[in-house]
């Protein structure tokens, strides 16, 4: 009788990942697919095609080309740097602080900012919206299981509210390009490029938002939704585009690159963030709940993709919060020890 | 054909959004039932683009169009035809 592995032995996927299945030799299923697929290469060429066409018919015609979802992390700060460099883009940097943000991310951004000659806003939410926020995403099923196979709890309610806010600001100031970091395995090939269809996604989003609502009460609309008197206003959706996608670098490329503008790696994040000190919390929930990282996926695709070794990847899972520091998170956000002791029970 | 398009579909929801072909609702919203959510609705768009050719425009996504594996499959045979 043959045990299954306690992750594959090609790529990071855990046991338990949603319907992973091995073969004899520990390789998973995900991995075998991925030898008899054809690759995603067609995909990404007509999205890289799709890119430069939209760029090259929108540049210019409003103040700012592009909002760029800027956290200050390796992977919005390359995107950032291509958007400028390479596509000559005029952007309009924009940051979400939700109280966690490391003190050496902000540093970046200024630096990286002040460098490329880009102008920046943050938005800092007010806590007593985003404290409770974090803490009934991370107790409660605000979101469906299935849909956080890429993505903790906590961390996809966090992006919800930085799309909306980007977005709003986009139509705002009639910017036709959201841009953010968003690599290949966070997201897949086909969500590259899109329209950002508002009145389709809200109505999409219109369960959760429920749940949220019950127990955060209508404060939720004001940080997830766009009011109408905006979208009255507003003549056309921007599109958002996953620049990082197509550009496709190493993280040794990308690490080497933003180093030569200013960026300087933070210490008090862990493996998997270069920017959150609450990631690496939110992992801890997620792990606790499903029983593997969010990030094994996007992890699991660098590394079947050649853009990292499975030691480096590993290395990431491993490099975790110390006890002390989720203890002192969990004080913060008002967790109690038995609510964290339920969770995935 | 109009199995060959299904058939498809629900391959690609299965590898896509990590379910077993036999969890997925014909007749019911994959939103609603928890399979995928707002963004898994711009890889269905995106899919039904590289698959069959077919550019879905904005004012196509709709309810009436993407609410069950059964109407994207309506949609898709109607755009083909």
């Amino acid at each position: 009788m043959t045990t299954s592995p306690e992750r594959c032995c090609k790529c990071v996927l855990s046991s338990s990942f949603p319907t992973i299945a091995f073969d004899e030799n520990g390789v998973c299923s995900f991995c075998r697919d991925e030898m008899h697929m054809p690759t995603e290469a067609a995909t990404i060429e007509r999205a890289q095609e799709r890119i430069v066409e939209l760029f090259e018919s929108e540049r210019g015609q409003a103040e700012y080309d592009a909002i760029m979802c800027y956290s200050g992390g390796k992977d919005s700060t390359y995107t950032l740097m291509t958007a400028v460099k390479k596509y000559n883009l005029k952007v309009l940097a924009f940051t979400l602080d939700n109280g966690f943000t490391s003190p050496a991310a902000f540093e970046n951004i200024r630096r990286i900012c002040d460098e490329l000659g880009v102008d920046q806003i943050t938005f800092a939410p007010s806590a007593k919206f985003f404290k409770p926020l974090i803490k009934v995403s991370a107790l409660e099923e605000v979101y469906s299981p299935k849909t956080l196979v890429r993505i903790s709890a906590i961390c996809n309610s966090c992006i919800s509210v930085v799309n909306n806010s980007a977005l709003k600001l986009a139509l705002e100031k009639e910017v036709p390009f959201i841009l953010a970091g968003f690599t290949l395995g966070q997201i897949p090939a086909n969500g590259i490029v899109y329209k950002n269809n508002y009145h389709f996604f809200r109505e999409s989003r219109e369960v959760y938002l429920e749940r949220l609502r019950d127990s955060l009460g209508h404060a939720v609309d004001d940080y997830f939704c766009i009011k109408d008197s905006l979208l009255n206003k507003t003549k056309a959706f921007p599109y958002n585009v996953n620049l990082l996608c197509v550009e496709d670098p190493t993280e040794a490329e990308m690490f080497q690159v933003i180093a030569q503008i200013g960026w300087v790696s933070p210490r008090d994040v862990d493996g998997c963030s270069s920017n959150c000190r609450l990631n690496g919390f939110n992992n801890f929930i997620h792990q606790k709940n499903f029983r593997y990282s969010p990030y094994e996926l996007e992890l699991s695709h660098l590394i079947r993709k050649g853009k990292i070794t499975r030691e480096e990847a590993l290395q990431k899972l491993s490099d975790t919060l110390q006890p002390e520091v989720i203890t002192a998170i969990m004080k913060e956000l008002a967790f109690s020890e038995e609510e964290i002791k339920a969770i995935g029970r | 054909m109009a199995e060959n398009i299904k058939g498809k579909f629900l391959d690609f929801i299965a590898r896509n959004f990590m379910v077993e072909i036999d969890e997925i609702p014909l007749d019911e919203s994959l939103i609603d039932e928890g399979i995928i959510d707002s963004f898994g609705l711009i890889e269905i768009a995106s899919f039904i683009e590289s698959e069959f050719g077919i550019l879905v425009k904005e004012e196509q996504m709709t309810r009436s169009n993407f609410g069950s594996v059964h109407l994207i499959v309506d949609f898709v045979k109607g755009q083909e035809s």
